[in-house]
């Protein structure tokens, strides 16, 4: 059985989660920041005045900081009780993806990743990347200040 | 697993309703224990306590909480005895029963975090099982009870005030009778009728009631009265009183409790009075009251937000039009209008999500009977809430605070009643809780207590300080985390700590404010402050490093403009401003928003107003760059540990469709000064 993913990019890499996990998509037209939060969450957005935190996916994975563009996009994330947004450079598709070419990702990228690649798939020519969503947004604010 | 998908679907409203009982019974229970300790009876509380206890009983069977189910099962079948009993009660079975409604309650708790309800702790059912025969031997020895076996239409009809009337007239050596006149129309020309009849019996007996009843009644007649009698007189004379047969006399005297069977404690035959009372509570609930979730209330909220936001984009839009030149004189008086009408929808939603404080401090007596056992110290608590009320989620967070301070009331504040008489106090101690609203939005609470009063050396010593020399500074030693003027752990406050949790959820979560006044010897009083609500406030809106923030009004005690600062040498970059006499730390808000981050605000701190705000009692001056405006704001509380941090109370939305965080200005200075003196204090360790 095919299960729906959200495609996005962040510096030039494709990621995905399952569209289950996604509660819609926002345009990003800028955060406000938090003092006192973790280093990588870019602020506060509104959503369906719902106002709820934003990662930013580079400062998460260590990249350098990008400019958001018009193809910023928030994706904003279930977790249970939580909602979460995550900002990257752009997201455009939603595919299917076939479970059977779904692989774990080589040793090399689960020490680099942090864990929060957790599996590695191909689409035509493209690698994407399955994200660990709950594990990227983090599960509270002093697990995730890079100190683990 | 169909089950459980339906159970979580019941679980809120199952949740709510049980709350509401258990509440009820803690009250109920007092009321019962208060009466056991004096010797008496109290069939009412008695009563209402199995009521209680039946319904949580049948909920719980409902959504299948077997551990809830048997505790309230045993409770309720010792209770149905005890109300046979005439709601007498022997002093052992109070502490079984206090318990097993502790058990209940921390099941409940278990359900409402989501995880599943432990197991009912098998010791404690077989103590509630044999408080059976306890409770059949505390009835007085000659109880005489009335059995009402007629018909259930006849029980029922009889209220528990009543019954207890014919009870009361068996031990006053009277016989509880049931008389039958039988009307007709040749009694009537003779002159009996039912109000002749009354007058009659009357001589010989006390009417405890007079029921009508409808169907073939004895003699072939389809209507009859039943007379309920306390009386001394033969039933000759009575059967004469009402025209002799087809009239009849019944006793209604229940054979003695010997001839009950011993087994199954439950299994005795009860008067069926009891569970005819069941069906009244749920008519009376009926009366106005409507239970609702909070999330509906929040939900409502959301949209009334979004309905708020929406208009200011409305007036952003008409003003535009109006400024090209369209004909927009209608639109701004329906604009007008739809204002008016929003702020009434807010201020009707507001009023649905407040709560009695009364209701809110139920469980507060209850805490103290506990810690009274616990501590083996006399206590008496007075309540002085009068009919104040408080927005939900203010009651909700506020509520652990106030069970802290009671807590340490009476297990450090208050002496043994072998101290205090040697003190020349009343062996019972005294802690008062008494409330009010005030003017500006805000609940003030005092919580007075009779005790030994705070021992600042003793404190200091903990704290390894120096001795304060205030009662500011001594509450905020006492609101050092993990601080314990106690050596040993006792059995009700752990190491004594809990002052800095009462101080966090007051002052960080709820904006609000902890005093202290305390005399050696004398006793030691806290006042609380917070606001009603902490959904919508009057805020302050300002500018600072190029963004929006707001402020609560009620925490800002003064607006000034900074002129003639003074910046000490090694003062860390805070100056000093001239306010009335006295100088003012000035602190730029701009650098502790960018703490820690690159030195790029560090120029920032000559705002042009600074508001000014107690921190830690203390006045300080926080450095803005422009005021913009005093509004009313609809708060929206930061819940995501992400972003849930000291100083920030929660967001708004201005009308711009961006977040704009709402400060809390006194809690982010000491976050953020305690910060800064934490980190040299590390260094000191290392070398």
């Amino acid at each position: 059985m095919n299960v729906l993913h959200v495609l996005f990019k962040v510096d030039g890499t494709e990621y995905a989660i399952p569209a289950a996990d996604v509660v819609q998509m926002e345009s990003f037209t800028g955060a406000t920041p938090v003092p006192g939060a973790p280093a990588h969450v870019a602020g506060l957005v509104q959503v369906r005045g719902r106002v709820i935190p934003v990662v930013d996916a580079r400062a998460r994975f260590g990249l350098p900081a990008g400019t958001p563009s018009l193809d910023s996009r928030v994706v904003v994330g279930q977790l249970g009780e939580r909602t979460v947004g995550l900002l990257v450079d752009s997201a455009r598709e939603v595919l299917k993806l076939d479970p059977r070419t779904i692989q774990p990702p080589p040793p090399m990228v689960v020490e680099g990743a942090k864990g929060f690649v957790k599996a590695v798939t191909q689409v035509g020519p493209r690698l994407v990347m399955l994200i660990d969503f709950p594990r990227v947004v983090g599960e509270e604010a002093a697990d995730v200040d890079g100190q683990r | 697993m169909t089950g459980k998908g339906e159970f979580a679907e019941f679980l809120p409203a199952y949740l709510a309703e049980v709350d509401e009982l258990l509440a009820a019974s803690q009250k109920e229970l007092l009321a019962v224990e208060e009466a056991v300790r004096k010797g008496q009876a109290q069939p009412r509380a008695v009563r209402e306590l199995f009521r209680a206890l039946h319904t949580l009983k049948g909920l719980s069977a409902m959504v299948d909480v077997e551990p809830v189910v048997s505790l309230a099962h045993w409770m309720e079948a010792s209770l149905r005895l005890a109300d046979q009993a005439g709601g007498r009660l022997p002093e052992s079975s109070v502490e079984p029963l206090v318990e097993g409604l502790r058990a209940i309650e921390l099941r409940v708790r278990q359900l409402g975090a989501g995880k599943a309800a432990s197991p009912a702790p098998a010791g404690l059912l077989e103590r509630l099982e044999a408080l059976g025969p306890q409770m059949r031997d505390a009835a007085p020895r000659r109880a005489r009870r009335v059995v009402l076996d007629a018909d259930a239409a006849f029980a029922s009809r009889l209220a528990a005030s009543e019954r207890e009337q014919l009870e009361g007239g068996l031990a006053g050596g009277q016989r509880a009778l049931r008389l039958d006149f039988v009307p007709s129309s040749e009694r009537a020309a003779k002159g009996l009728n039912i109000n002749t009849v009354r007058e009659r019996v009357a001589k010989l007996a006390d009417i405890v009631k007079v029921l009508p009843l409808s169907g073939a009644a004895a003699g072939g007649a389809s209507l009859a009265f039943a007379l309920l009698l306390n009386t001394r007189a033969e039933d000759a004379d009575l059967l004469d009183a009402v025209g002799g047969p087809p009239a009849t006399v019944r006793s209604l005297e229940a054979p003695a409790p010997a001839e009950a069977p011993s087994g199954d404690a439950a299994s005795l035959p009860g008067p069926a009075v009891l569970d005819e009372e069941l069906e009244e509570p749920e008519v009376r609930r009926g009366g106005g009251l409507l239970r609702v979730e909070v999330s509906r209330l929040d939900e409502a909220m959301e949209w009334l937000a979004a309905l708020v936001v929406n208009r200011s984009r409305l007036t952003r839009a008409v003003a535009a039009l109006t400024q090209a030149g369209a004909p927009t004189r209608e639109l701004t008086a329906i604009l007008q209008e739809n204002g008016r009408q929003l702020r009434d929808l807010r201020s009707a939603i507001l009023r649905l999500r407040m709560v009695r404080v009364g209701d809110v401090l139920e469980r507060l007596p209850l805490l103290v009977r506990g810690l009274r056992r616990a501590t083996g110290k006399a206590v008496r608590l007075e309540l002085d809430v009068g009919d104040a009320e408080l927005d939900k989620a203010v009651a909700d967070r506020l509520l652990p605070a106030l069970v802290h301070l009671v807590r340490n009331a009476v297990d450090h504040a208050l002496e043994s009643p072998e101290e205090r008489q040697a003190a020349a106090k009343p062996p019972e101690g005294l802690v008062r809780l008494s409330c009010h609203a005030r003017a500006n939005g805000q609940l003030e609470l005092t919580l007075r207590d009779d005790g030994r009063g705070v021992d600042a050396q003793a404190v200091a010593k903990a704290a390894n300080s120096a001795v304060p020399d205030s009662a500011d500074a001594l509450l905020d030693l006492l609101c050092r985390p993990g601080l314990s003027t106690r050596q040993e752990a006792t059995r009700t406050s752990g190491r004594g700590m809990g002052m800095d949790i009462v101080r966090r959820i007051v002052v960080e979560q709820l904006g609000g404010e902890l005093r202290m006044d305390t005399r050696k010897g004398v006793g030691t009083t806290f006042t609380v402050c917070v606001p009603l609500t902490v959904t919508l406030m009057d805020a302050i809106i300002f500018e600072c490093a190029g963004r929006r923030y707001a402020v609560s009004v009620a925490t800002v005690e003064e607006l000034i403009d900074v002129t003639g600062v003074v910046r000490p040498a090694g003062a860390d970059g805070v100056g000093l401003v001239e306010r009335r006499g006295a100088a003012v730390p000035l602190v730029s808000l701009a650098r502790l928003l960018d703490a820690g981050g690159p030195g790029s605000a560090s120029e920032a701190g000559q705002g042009a107003k600074a508001l000014i705000v107690r921190q830690r009692g203390e006045p300080v001056a926080f450095a803005v760059d422009r005021l913009v405006g005093q509004q009313e704001i609809v708060l929206r509380p930061l819940e995501d540990p992400l972003v849930r941090v000291p100083g920030v109370a929660g967001a708004t939305d201005l009308g711009d469709g961006q977040p704009t965080l709402v400060l809390d200005l006194g809690a982010l200075g000491a976050a953020r000064s305690g910060r800064r003196k934490r980190a040299p204090r590390v260094g000191e360790w290392v070398t």
